[in-house]
């Protein structure tokens, strides 16, 4: 021992080279050691659950600076930093994220884009939350602007995941969750799409309840266009159901008695109430013009066009009759076709004849009230014997061989006279007319089959 | 401290080199040395360095360079007391020899 000391009194020259030594492993190695030191720090916190991370490392101290989402988090964190090797101590600036209080959470719509704010509870969910929108709304933009907040209530993601399934549905809107509280507003996409969304709010998390559902469905819209030249009806939109779509088809080809109707109508739920009745007497107004347009949206019908003349004009704008819903609107924008040139009666006769021969007026069975479906016909037959005023016309009645001949006769004669006064309403002089009734006398067909008889059921205009 | 020495492990090779040289001529180095006075200084001057090196109270760089310094030292230590000791060895069997 004492030989120890008394070498060791002489290794204090050897301090000056280690010095020096010392001086170049510091100079050497601080910024490899700092570079490795981070790298592994950064490495343990992988599998911690932090937003905001920042290591800095001095020396062998890391000051690590992040938000945790949990107290549990925070404290693993902190110690995975701990327990890296070759660090020294540990700086220690994590908090928790700040606690929202109520927890919110938007998903908004509008035509382009879909943004996301308010809170998340972390940021992989965060991730998924706004994946999700995008798969959802497919090409359209996805905006995440949410922030991470604790205090979201259990189950919150399943929630949240339900909610934006429902976005696809929505043309512009808003869902939010409050709490354990949902709200929706805007407008859906498609009809039917408000009941699909409310179905789908059904399905939500235990615990979470709709506050509001606000969301309106599209305008239920049915559209009739008559093109006199293609000589078509054209019935776009929707319909509720089958059955109401086969009245209304069914309507239109009696009441376009020259037009083809093309149907393009497509089923949906949605429709506002006595639907059928208010397209079917908007419908008859359409029949009676020369060129129209129908635009039924919700409980709003318009229609404008052409009328044949002045008179059908002035009762078409009047309205839709007695049967059309108190609580709709009708909207008539209603001009009159200019009138054609007047004509001889040989070419008058004619017109009546190819008028009648593509149409008929009808009547209620055994009775002599004409059927509104006719509108349209009179009002052709109207406009023709406009432009002949210097004739007189016989109105000649005729019906099939069923039931007695009397009663026949009677009713034909009633039937010519109904249309008489069809026409003097209209604004024809009444000295112009003469009805005439022939009963079964005059058939133009069998009356062994329901088609010859319904032939020989007629009105005639004969220009005398 | 693993840490420490696996990643300067080619500088502590260095200093303990370094001190087994420095032993390896103490052993036959004529002349008196450090004083006894002066040597209890530098073992308290190291002493207190140790303790605040573990006591981790010198923050940051400054730590880290204490840290490396010490261990270097350490290692300067390790080699001097080999070499002297080798030295030492070698000396007392040639002399009968001689």
């Amino acid at each position: 021992m004492q030989k120890l000391f008394r070498w060791a009194s002489k290794w204090w020259p050897g301090l000056i080279p280690l010095a020096v030594m010392w001086g170049f492993a510091a100079w050497n190695n601080t910024l490899p050691v700092e570079a490795d030191l981070s790298a592994r720090s950064t490495a343990a916190l992988k599998g911690t659950v932090l937003d905001k991370t920042r290591i800095a490392v001095d020396g062998r101290d890391v000051r690590l600076a992040a938000d945790a989402f949990s107290e549990e988090g925070r404290r693993d964190a902190v110690t995975a930093v701990e327990t890296v090797p070759g660090v020294r101590l540990v700086d220690d600036r994590t908090r928790l994220v700040p606690e929202a209080k109520p927890f919110v959470w938007n998903a908004e719509r509008d035509v382009v884009r879909v943004t996301l704010s308010g809170s998340a509870p972390l940021p992989s969910m965060k991730g998924r939350l706004t994946e999700a929108a995008r798969k959802e709304v497919g090409g359209a933009e996805v905006a995440d602007q949410m922030s991470l907040a604790r205090g979201a209530p259990p189950r919150f993601e399943a929630a949240a995941m339900l909610l934006l399934d429902q976005i696809g549905k929505l043309k512009d809107g808003k869902i939010t969750i409050t709490d354990t509280q949902v709200n929706l507003s805007g407008m859906a996409r498609e009809l039917g799409g408000r009941e699909a969304i409310a179905a789908a709010l059904k399905n939500l998390p235990e615990g979470f309840s709709v506050a509001a559902n606000d969301v309106k469905a599209p305008p239920y819209i049915f559209q009739a266009y008559k093109d006199p030249v293609a000589a078509t009806v054209a019935l776009t939109g929707y319909v509720p159901d089958n059955n109401v779509h086969a009245a209304i088809a069914t309507s239109a080809s009696r009441k376009f008695f020259t037009e083809k109707v093309v149907d393009n109508l497509k089923a949906s739920i949605g429709a506002p109430g006595s639907f059928n009745t208010a397209v079917v007497a908007a419908l008859g107004a359409l029949s009676r013009l020369s060129t129209g347009t129908l635009v039924v949206s919700d409980r709003e019908v318009k229609l404008s066009g052409d009328a044949l003349y002045e008179g059908a004009a002035n009762d078409i704008r009047a309205g839709l009759g007695k049967d059309f819903p108190k609580n709709w609107q009708y909207k008539p924008e209603i001009t009159v076709k200019p009138a054609a040139g007047p004509v001889d009666g040989t070419v008058c006769q004619q017109l009546f004849t190819d008028l009648l021969a593509k149409g008929k007026i009808r009547f209620v069975a055994k009775r002599a009230d004409i059927d509104p479906d006719s509108a349209a016909i009179l009002d052709h037959l109207i406009e023709t014997a406009l432009r002949c005023p210097n004739t007189n016309i016989e109105i000649a009645g005729h019906t099939d061989a069923d039931g007695e001949e009397g009663f026949n006769r009677a009713l034909s004669e009633k039937r010519a006279q109904a249309v008489i006064d069809y026409l003097v309403k209209a604004g024809l002089p009444a000295s112009r007319f003469t009805a005439i009734g022939h009963g079964s006398t005059q058939p133009v067909a069998g009356n062994d089959t329901d088609d010859g008889k319904a032939k020989n059921r007629r009105i005639e205009f004969l220009v005398r | 401290m693993p840490y420490l020495v696996s990643f300067h492990l080619g500088w502590l090779i260095g200093s303990v080199l370094l001190g087994f040289c420095m032993g390896w001529i103490s052993v036959v180095q004529r002349g008196n040395g450090t004083s006894k006075v002066t040597a209890r200084w530098l073992a308290a001057l190291a002493a207190a360095l140790v303790a605040v090196s573990f006591a981790r109270v010198v923050p940051g760089r400054f730590g880290y360079w204490l840290d490396l310094g010490l261990i270097l030292f350490a290692c300067y230590l390790v080699g001097c007391t080999i070499g002297a000791w080798l030295r030492d060895r070698v000396v007392s069997r040639s002399m009968p020899a001689a």
